[in-house]
C-alpha cells in the first residue's frame, strides 16, 4: 500500500509540480536571505535544509523512474524503447540550455562580486579613516592636556569640597562632564552640564586595570546615546597618599557634525569591510543559490521529461499491446481512449477495428454453430435411418458409414473408413455380390442407379435394394459417390409369406366348406344303400363311401394345417430356458430305438423370450423333420445343438438340428422354407414354412445348408440383454394354460410320429 | 530573612585558550534577600576567522544559558528554572574601541582592547537567577552553564561558511554547580 502510494505520489503530476514549486519558492526565500534579508536569514538553514531534502525526493524519483525504465528495456517491454528515446532525447533539449546558462550566471556571478570591490575605493575608506583618527586624535591631545591641568589643579587644592571647584573647572575647560572618584569607584564629586543629571558616567573597572599600566586613558565613547564623546581619565597625584589613589574623568561631547561624520565613516569603513570579508561566502553561497536553482530545473526537467514520455507513449504502448491482443485472437481489448488528438483518433480507429473484426468472428461462429448443427442433425437422422448409407470419395475409399450400413451388412464399417471398398470383401465373402454391383455401377461411371442385389451369407439370403448417386462439386465433376441401400429380405419374405396366407386362407375357405357336405352326402349314401344292395354292389359303395370318407377326413386335415399356417396367434412371449425347454421336448422322442437322439447344449444357455406354445411347433416340426429324413428301417442320428454365439458385436443363440439323412437337394435350398415344398411322398409342405414363420415372428432367422452328417437346419435368435436381465427364471413357468396347450400339442406330435 | 550564604565555590583550571574556545573558569551563586545570584568567570578565546571577522565590523553574539533542575533519585531531573543572557561584541573602527553589550539589559561597555572586552564579557557578577521560594528546601538542586557562539546571527554568506568549519564554533562544555536554599 506504501509503495503504492509512493508510486502515485511519483507519477502523478501535480504532487511533483507541488514538490517543484515549494522548491521554487524556497530557493528564491534563500537567494533573498543571502542578500542579507533579515526575515528571511533566520530560516536560511531551515530552507537550505527545505531545499536538500526536496531535490532528494526528486533526484529519487527520478533514480526509480530510471530503475523502471532500465527494466523495461532490458526486458523488452513494448514502448519502453520509445521511451527512452524520448526521455533522452528530452533531457539533451532541457538540459543543454540550461547548462549554458549557468556556466554564463557563474560567471557573471564571480564578477559582479568582484565588481564592488575596487582599490581605489579601499585605500579612500582607510583614508577616510586614518583622517577621522588624526582629527580626533588631535583633539584627544588638546583634551587630555588641558585634563592634566585640571588634575594638577586639585593636586593643589585641599580635600575639601571638590564640587565647586569641579564646576568652575568644568565651565572654564568646556567639559560635558567631570568626576572625581578613586579605586574603589568611588565617587568624591561631580560636575555635569546638565544639571538633571545626578549619576556620573563612571568608566568601566577593567579601565582601572588598564591604568595601573599606563599613565592615562583616553577613549572615544558613545555610551551615553548621545552621540560620540571623549573620554579621558587622569590620576590626581597626592604626594602624601599614594594607596588612596584619586581620579578625575572628563567627558566631553563632540558636535553632531563631527559626530555625524566620524559614524558615517566608521559605518561606511565597516560595511566595506565586511563586504571584503563575506566576498568569498557570497560567491559560494550565490553559486550554491545558483547550482540549487540549475539541480531543481534540471531535476524537474528530467522528471517531465519521464512524465511527459510515459504520457505520449501510454496510447502507442497500448496500440502495440492491442495490436499483439488482436493478433493472438483476443478481439475483446478496447483500448481506454485518453486525448482526443490523433493518437485519440488512432486509437478509436482500432477500436472500432476490433469490433468490427469481433462482430465477423461472431457472425462466423454462428455461421459454424448452425453447420455444425445441421451436421450433427444429419447425424442424428443418418444414424437412426434404417437405410444404410455408404459414402465413397473419388477413388472408392469409404469415407462415412452410417450405423445402419454396418447393421445391414452385418460387420463394423467403421474400421473401414479410408479403406477402399473391395478391401471389405476379403473378409467378408459374403458381400462380393453387394462390392461387385457397386463397382459395375462406379466403373460404367453412371449419375444416377438402382439395383435389387441378392447375397447369402451366415444370416441366410439377403435382398437389397441400393441407390447410388455421384457427388457433384461446384464444377460439375464427381468427387465421390452415396450408395444408399435397405434390406428389404423382411419386406420381401412378408409379402411372399402374405400371399401364401392369403392363399391358404382361401384355399382352406373354399375347400373347407364343401367337404363336410361331401363326408355326409357319402356317409349317408352308405348308411342308406349299403344294407340295401347286392354284396357285390355294397362291396363297391363300401370301398368307395370310406375311401371318400377317409380322403375327406385328409383333406380336412390338409385345410387345417393351411388355417394354421395362415392364422398365426398373438405371441405370448416369456422367458425361456432354452436348454431345459429342448431337453424336455427332445425326451418325447427317445422312444425311437433306431434312431438316435442327441442333444449337444451349452451349459449356460441364457433366458430367452419366447412364446412357449410356438416353440414347441417350431421343435416338433423341426424334429419330426429330421426323423422323417432318416430311412426308418436302417435307423439313423438326429443331433439338436444349442449355442450362444457372437458375430458382428450381436449375440445370438443358435439351434441346429442334423440329420443323418440323405441331405438336402442344393436345387431346393432355395425355397425349402416356402409352402408345398417338400422332398417327402406325404406331407403338406408346410413344416418348413411353419418353422420359418415362428423364428420370424421371434426376430430370428433361418438356414439350411448340408453338413458331413447330412441336412442341417439353422436357427439363430436375437438375444435381448436388457430383457433377459429384468425377467426372472421362474416366469417360464407362469403360463400354466399355454402349457397345458402346449402339453396338448407334444403328446399328439408325438403320437403322430409313432403312427 | 536576609541570609547570605556562599553555596558553593567551583574552581576550574584555567584551561589554555590559545585559538579559540570558551572555559567556564569559576562559579558560584549566592542567595540575598531570597534571591539566587551568580558569579562566574568565563575566558574566552577567539579564532582567527572571527577576529578578522570581528574587525571588519562583523558583530559576534555570544549565548549564556544557564538551567537550574531539582535531582531526584531514579528518575530524571527536574528543571525548576531556564535563563539565557545574550552578549553582542563588536569593533569600532574610528574609535578603535571594543563593545560589549548585554542585549537582555541593554548595559554596553566601551572598551579599548580586546583583551579587556573578552574579560568583560567573562565575569558575570551579581546574575540574579532565581527566586529563592522556588527552590524546594531538601532537595538537592543543581545549576548548569554554558556559553557559546551563536552563528544564527552571523549574517547569512558567512553563517553558510560557519556552518561547515570548526573554527566557527566556539561553545563550553556543560558546568554544573549545586545550589542550596
Amino acid at each position: 500500500m506504501v509503495a503504492a502510494t509512493l508510486r502515485r505520489l511519483g507519477t502523478g503530476f501535480i504532487p511533483v509540480a507541488a514538490l517543484s514549486l515549494l522548491l521554487l519558492v524556497s530557493l528564491y526565500l534563500m537567494s533573498a536571505a543571502t542578500q542579507n534579508s533579515e526575515q528571511f536569514g533566520r530560516i536560511f538553514f531551515l530552507l537550505l535544509l527545505i531545499n536538500v531534502l526536496g531535490l532528494i525526493t526528486l533526484l529519487v524519483l527520478i533514480g526509480a523512474n530510471l530503475i523502471r525504465l532500465v527494466r523495461q528495456y532490458r526486458s523488452q517491454a513494448t514502448g519502453s524503447r520509445l521511451t527512452a528515446r524520448l526521455v533522452v532525447i528530452f533531457v539533451v533539449l532541457s538540459l543543454l540550455p540550461v547548462s549554458v546558462l549557468y556556466y554564463f550566471s557563474l560567471g557573471f556571478i564571480q564578477r559582479g562580486i568582484d565588481s564592488w570591490f575596487d582599490v581605489r575605493v579601499e585605500t579612500a575608506l582607510d583614508d577616510a579613516l586614518e583622517l577621522t583618527r588624526l582629527s580626533l586624535g588631535e583633539r584627544k591631545k588638546e583634551i587630555l592636556r588641558r585634563t592634566e591641568m585640571m588634575a594638577e589643579d586639585f593636586h593643589l587644592m585641599p580635600d575639601e569640597s571638590p564640587v565647586l571647584l569641579l564646576n568652575d573647572l568644568r565651565e572654564q575647560n568646556g567639559a560635558y562632564e567631570l568626576v572625581l572618584f578613586n579605586r574603589d569607584m568611588h565617587v568624591l564629586g561631580f560636575s555635569n552640564t546638565d544639571p538633571a543629571v545626578i549619576i556620573p558616567a563612571l568608566p568601566d573597572r577593567s579601565l582601572l586595570t588598564q591604568l595601573e599600566y599606563q599613565r592615562n586613558y583616553i577613549g572615544l565613547d558613545n555610551k551615553l546615546g548621545e552621540g560620540l564623546f571623549l573620554r579621558v581619565i587622569v590620576p590626581v597625584q597626592k604626594s602624601n597618599d599614594l594607596t588612596g589613589e584619586v581620579m578625575l574623568q572628563s567627558l566631553y561631547t563632540l558636535s553632531d557634525r563631527v559626530s555625524g561624520m566620524v559614524s558615517s565613516v566608521e559605518s561606511a569603513y565597516a560595511e566595506y569591510k565586511r563586504l571584503t570579508l563575506m566576498r568569498d561566502p557570497l560567491k559560494f553561497s550565490f553559486t550554491l543559490t545558483l547550482s540549487l536553482v540549475l539541480l531543481l530545473s534540471c531535476m524537474t526537467a528530467v522528471w517531465a521529461a519521464f512524465f511527459s514520455a510515459r504520457r505520449l507513449v501510454a496510447p502507442i504502448r497500448a496500440l502495440s499491446i492491442g495490436t499483439r491482443a488482436v493478433a493472438s485472437g483476443d478481439y475483446e481489448k478496447i483500448l481506454p481512449l485518453h486525448s482526443k488528438d490523433e493518437l485519440g483518433f488512432l486509437v478509436e480507429s482500432f477500436n472500432d477495428m476490433t469490433r468490427r473484426i469481433a462482430l465477423s468472428r461472431d457472425e462466423v461462429n454462428r455461421s459454424q454453430q448452425l453447420v455444425e448443427r445441421e451436421r450433427a442433425y444429419l447425424r442424428v437422422v443418418l444414424g437412426r435411418l434404417s437405410s444404410g448409407v455408404l459414402t465413397l470419395d473419388k477413388r472408392r475409399r469409404i469415407r462415412t458409414a452410417n450405423a445402419s450400413a454396418s447393421q445391414v451388412l452385418g460387420l463394423d464399417l467403421k474400421l473401414f473408413i479410408g479403406k477402399s471398398i473391395e478391401a471389405i470383401v476379403v473378409d467378408h465373402q459374403w458381400l462380393e455380390s453387394f462390392v461387385s454391383a457397386i463397382d459395375k455401377h462406379l466403373s460404367g461411371d453412371e449419375r444416377e442407379w438402382r439395383e435389387e442385389i441378392k447375397m447369402s451369407g451366415d444370416i441366410g439370403r439377403q435382398i437389397l435394394t441400393c441407390a447410388g448417386t455421384a457427388m457433384p462439386a461446384a464444377d460439375g465433376k464427381s468427387v465421390g459417390y452415396v450408395i444408399v441401400f435397405d434390406d428389404v429380405t423382411a419386406l420381401v419374405q412378408a409379402q411372399r409369406d402374405a400371399a401364401w396366407g392369403e392363399v391358404a386362407r382361401r384355399l382352406a375357405h373354399e375347400i373347407k366348406n364343401p367337404l363336410t357336405p361331401i363326408q355326409l352326402s357319402a356317409e349317408r349314401l352308405r348308411h342308406k344303400y349299403l344294407d340295401t344292395m347286392a354284396s357285390q354292389d355294397a362291396d363297391l359303395l363300401d370301398r368307395s363311401t370310406h375311401t371318400i370318407i377317409q380322403q375327406v377326413k385328409v383333406m380336412k386335415e390338409m385345410v387345417q394345417s393351411f388355417s394354421e399356417y395362415a392364422h398365426a396367434p398373438t405371441l405370448n412371449l416369456v422367458p425361456l430356458p432354452v436348454g431345459d425347454f429342448i431337453n424336455e421336448i427332445l425326451d418325447l422322442y427317445r422312444g425311437d430305438k433306431k434312431i438316435k437322439i442327441e442333444a449337444v447344449l451349452d451349459k449356460n444357455l441364457p433366458l430367452l423370450m419366447m412364446d412357449a406354445v410356438r416353440m414347441r411347433q417350431l421343435l416338433h416340426n423341426l424334429l419330426v423333420n429330421a426323423i422323417d429324413a432318416i430311412d426308418s428301417a436302417e435307423g439313423g442320428l438326429v443331433r439338436v445343438g444349442c449355442h450362444r454365439i457372437e458375430n458382428g458385436g450381436a449375440a445370438r443363440v443358435e439351434l441346429q438340428v442334423q440329420d443323418s439323412g440323405p441331405g438336402i437337394p442344393e436345387n431346393m435350398m432355395e425355397q425349402l422354407f416356402e409352402p408345398y415344398v417338400t422332398t417327402k411322398p406325404k406331407g403338406s409342405g408346410l413344416g418348413l414354412a411353419i418353422v420359418k414363420k415362428i423364428v420370424e415372428e421371434h426376430g430370428g432367422s433361418v438356414q439350411a445348408k448340408n453338413t458331413e452328417l447330412g441336412g442341417c437346419i439353422i436357427i439363430r435368435f436375437p438375444l435381448d440383454d436388457a430383457r433377459q436381465k429384468a425377467v426372472p427364471n421362474e416366469a417360464s413357468v407362469n403360463d400354466v394354460d399355454n402349457l397345458e396347450l402346449a402339453m396338448e400339442q407334444d403328446l399328439a406330435s408325438a403320437g403322430r410320429r409313432k403312427l | 530573612m536576609a541570609q547570605l550564604a556562599l553555596s558553593c565555590i567551583l574552581l576550574f583550571q584555567v584551561a589554555t585558550v590559545s585559538a579559540g574556545g570558551a572555559t567556564v573558569t569559576s562559579i558560584e551563586s549566592e542567595v540575598r534577600n531570597n534571591v539566587h545570584y551568580l558569579d562566574a568567570r568565563i575566558q574566552y578565546g577567539l579564532t582567527a576567522p572571527m577576529l578578522d571577522a570581528l574587525h571588519k565590523g562583523v558583530p559576534l553574539t555570544f549565548v549564556l544559558e544557564i538551567e537550574l533542575s531539582r535531582q531526584r533519585n531514579y528518575v530524571w531531573d527536574v528543571t525548576v528554572a531556564e535563563l539565557e543572557q545574550r552578549y553582542l561584541l563588536e569593533y569600532h573602527a574610528v574609535t578603535q574601541n571594543y563593545h560589549v553589550k548585554n542585549l537582555n539589559s541593554g548595559a554596553s561597555f566601551s572598551l579599548p582592547s580586546l583583551d579587556i572586552a573578552l574579560s568583560v564579557l567573562g565575569t558575570i557578577v551579581n546574575l540574579p537567577i532565581l527566586d529563592d521560594k522556588l527552590l524546594e528546601n531538601e532537595a538537592n538542586n543543581i545549576g548548569r552553564l554554558r556559553v557559546q557562539m551563536d552563528i544564527e546571527q552571523l549574517p547569512v554568506p558567512l553563517r553558510l561558511l560557519s556552518y561547515f568549519s570548526s573554527e566557527w564554533h566556539i561553545s563550553s562544555e556543560w558546568v554544573t554547580w549545586s545550589l542550596q536554599p
